[in-house]
């Protein structure tokens, strides 16, 4: 099944799982090789990464069970990250993108981790931006700042630049006052949705998995990432069998956002494309 | 009317720059820094020696809160100090109601734990426990306990189903919920009341909250957090009355609570002069010093109902509130014991709500004058008002039986049936539970 989206090119497609209790909505845009996309906390949104990923992809994008308008008890459906996974696979067959590339960030990045650990042969290459998931003691952090702390300091917490131009498109509110509320109370359920599988600590058990994952990894992290450090690129690596790290200068979490070119080299290069 | 007596154990001596040093008056507060250990001792024993101070002047309960990590109460498990106070009045035979404006559901990761501390609680008391059960306020139950907010609802009605099942169910039942499990549970012992000690919902009033209770003929508590009461707390139980003639239910005001501060003194000016710089403590250190992002997080508030928050979501306030501003809105009812009567009754009436839960120990008030409070109250406010809803009184299922009560619904557990609810899961030992309670109900 399949509608169109608000967006011009991007279709979206309705794939039940997980024995018919979740609808998800997948968004699909561009030509060419599979890619899964999975997006981080804050719900989905195209970025320039991804439509440059979908000039030679095809860029599956599912929105997280609870994100997707109208449907919002979905997340209810889901009790743990062991959920989560499963009804994803059954989502990757169902779409046939068994062998594709995954790339994931922050949340979706945990994800895709999850997923290519429980099935080490459910992907071809995983592309992880600043993954959350892993918690040791040696470096601490936590998401209280952004759960549960004044509005102002995200700016700060997601970007080395809050001025930059990506910060810029990402906080700027729609004209619209009608579609701006819309938009900052589907921003905060996402959170919520997701925080699910993230609060209060980001660690629901990934470190004991990792070994499984066998796909070549690419992992890429912001070096002035505030809200996951990125000493997690190397705590990462090092529980990947094959994994290399491009750690991006002069950049914060998001560094498909912030800093898009060197993100799009870096991610090309892995890919070979 | 029936008359509570509230006490938070707060912190009362910060200094004055409290509120410029730092930006809220919960979970971040540096302990060591600010606290006089001994003076941390003084608020607990002042806190109790109020409470049974209230007691013996008549009071018809005297109820404690719970918060954790928290400077305005550190009362991270009331059952601790009602037990003391339990025993205390039943030791002097006093006649008064222990009320627990509640253990938190939405926060507690021992359910079960809960509905063994009431039952303790009642029979330490000989029957006298009113039961509370708040969901949890954002930064205790998601922040401090870290429960994800998108199942705090979900968490609370699971545990209540499982603390009611626990209390009226005669065998040992096995409970396979989402959130906790008990291949037999049996506790010991039970509550003394019979079916159960009369339960309220402890709320800021969100319309499923208010339906909820009526549709399970639990007590309506009423908590707010200041403003004006005809502005933030009329509608509420306007909304709260409506629903009540909508599913039929009768509409006697000993359904429901509400809460204010109360300072009375001999003159309006004598009140202002005693109490104005506590109350202004509370607002400005305490109670009032609460930035929004404690008291929502994501995932706590549905998506159309936040919409709606932050669609009508006014400017924030201009700074601490100052005494006559709290007074003047209605936030804090002070002055003479004439206008204290005169406030409570029309807010009683307007409501329609036959119980009050009243804060009279508020902020930096020290003991010798909460004392003093609480002598004018039950002296020059409470008798007067007494009478009001008078015709209820042999009407009053939401309170205990041995202080004039009638039992409690047996609505109140015919939900206890199954661990999940209306959930998928529902596996709870596959018994006929809900059939075993007084009213042989089952879910809704």
């Amino acid at each position: 099944m399949s509608a169109s989206s608000g967006v011009a090119d991007v279709e979206t497609r309705r794939v039940r799982v997980w024995d018919g209790r979740i609808d998800l909505r997948v968004q699909v845009r561009g030509q060419g090789e599979p890619l899964l996309y999975l997006h981080p906390a804050g719900g989905l949104t195209w970025d320039p990464f991804l439509e440059d990923l979908a000039r030679d992809h095809t860029v599956y994008a599912p929105e997280f069970p609870g994100t997707s308008a109208g449907d919002a008890n979905a997340v209810h459906e889901l009790d743990d990250v062991f959920d989560v996974v499963l009804a994803y696979e059954e989502a990757v067959r169902a779409l046939g993108l068994a062998g594709a590339t995954v790339v994931g960030q922050s949340f979706g990045g945990m994800l895709a981790a999850e997923l290519a650990s429980c099935f080490p042969a459910l992907f071809g290459r995983v592309v992880l931006l600043d993954p959350a998931g892993l918690w040791v003691p040696e470096h601490p952090y936590g998401l209280g700042d952004i759960m549960a702390g004044p509005p102002q300091n995200i700016p700060t917490l997601l970007f080395h630049d809050p001025s930059c131009a990506g910060a810029r498109a990402m906080f700027a509110p729609p004209a619209d006052p009608a579609a701006a509320l819309d938009g900052a109370v589907a921003l905060v359920w996402a959170i919520g949705c997701t925080a699910k599988f993230l609060w209060p600590i980001p660690d629901r058990g990934l470190h004991k998995r990792l070994h499984r994952l066998s796909a070549p990894t690419l992992i890429v992290w912001g070096e002035q990432d505030a809200l996951v450090p990125v000493a997690y690129a190397h705590e990462f690596q090092r529980r990947i069998g094959d994994a290399r790290v491009v750690l991006v200068p002069q950049c914060g979490h998001i560094p498909q956002v912030e800093q898009p070119e060197a993100t799009i080299a870096a991610v090309r290069e892995f890919l070979g494309s | 009317m029936r008359f509570t007596y509230v006490q938070q154990f707060t912190y009362r001596d910060f200094p004055p720059d409290f509120p410029q040093r730092f930006p809220e008056s919960v979970v971040t507060i540096p302990y060591h820094e600010l606290v006089d250990p001994q003076r941390v001792r003084g608020a607990f024993r002042n806190g109790l020696d109020e409470m049974l101070h209230a007691a013996r002047a008549g009071f018809d309960a005297v109820a404690v809160t719970e918060h954790g990590h928290c400077t305005y109460d550190m009362s991270p498990n009331p059952d601790l100090t009602a037990a003391a106070f339990a025993y205390a009045t039943e030791s002097e035979g006093i006649e008064v109601g222990v009320q627990v404006l509640g253990r938190t559901l939405g926060k507690t990761r021992e359910a079960l734990r809960v509905a063994e501390e009431y039952a303790v609680l009642d029979q330490i008391s000989g029957g006298r426990l009113l039961a509370g059960f708040p969901v949890g306020l954002a930064y205790d139950a998601n922040f401090n306990w870290g429960v994800p907010p998108v199942d705090t609802r979900a968490r609370y009605e699971e545990n209540y189903r499982l603390v009611m099942r626990a209390w009226t169910e005669r065998e040992p039942f096995a409970w396979n919920g989402k959130y906790s499990q008990h291949p037999a549970v049996n506790i010991w012992p039970r509550p003394l009341q019979d079916p159960h000690p009369p339960v309220a919902l402890t709320s800021i009033g969100t319309p499923g909250t208010t339906r909820l209770a009526l549709e399970r003929d639990l007590g309506f508590y009423l908590v707010s957090i200041g403003g004006d009461p005809m502005v933030a707390t009329k509608p509420v139980f306007d909304h709260f009355w409506e629903v009540a003639a909508e599913l039929g239910t009768d509409d006697n005001p000993y359904r429901a609570a509400f809460s204010g501060f109360v300072a009375v003194a001999d003159t309006d000016a004598e009140a202002e002069r005693l109490y104005a710089r506590h109350i202004e403590y509370h607002f400005s250190s305490g109670i009032g010093h609460l930035p929004l992002y404690r008291l929502a997080m994501p995932g706590g508030i549905p998506p159309e109902a936040l919409k709606q928050l932050m669609a009508n979501a006014g400017p924030p306030p201009e700074g601490p509130p100052r005494y006559r501003d709290l007074v003047e809105t209605g936030a804090v009812i002070a002055g003479s014991a004439a206008t204290v009567r005169e406030r409570l009754e029309h807010l009683a009436r307007t409501f329609r709500v036959g119980n009050m839960g009243l804060f009279l120990q508020i902020g930096s008030t020290p003991h010798e004058l909460t004392k003093h409070n609480i002598d004018l109250f039950t002296r020059d406010v409470q008798p007067q008002l007494r009478p009001v809803f008078a015709e209820y009184d042999d009407r009053n299922r939401w309170w205990p039986v041995r202080l004039g009560g009638q039992p409690a619904s047996a609505k109140q557990a015919a939900v206890a049936g199954s661990a999940a609810g209306s959930a998928a899961g529902s596996t709870a030992a596959g018994s006929t539970a809900a059939g075993s309670t007084a009213g042989g109900g089952v879910a809704r």
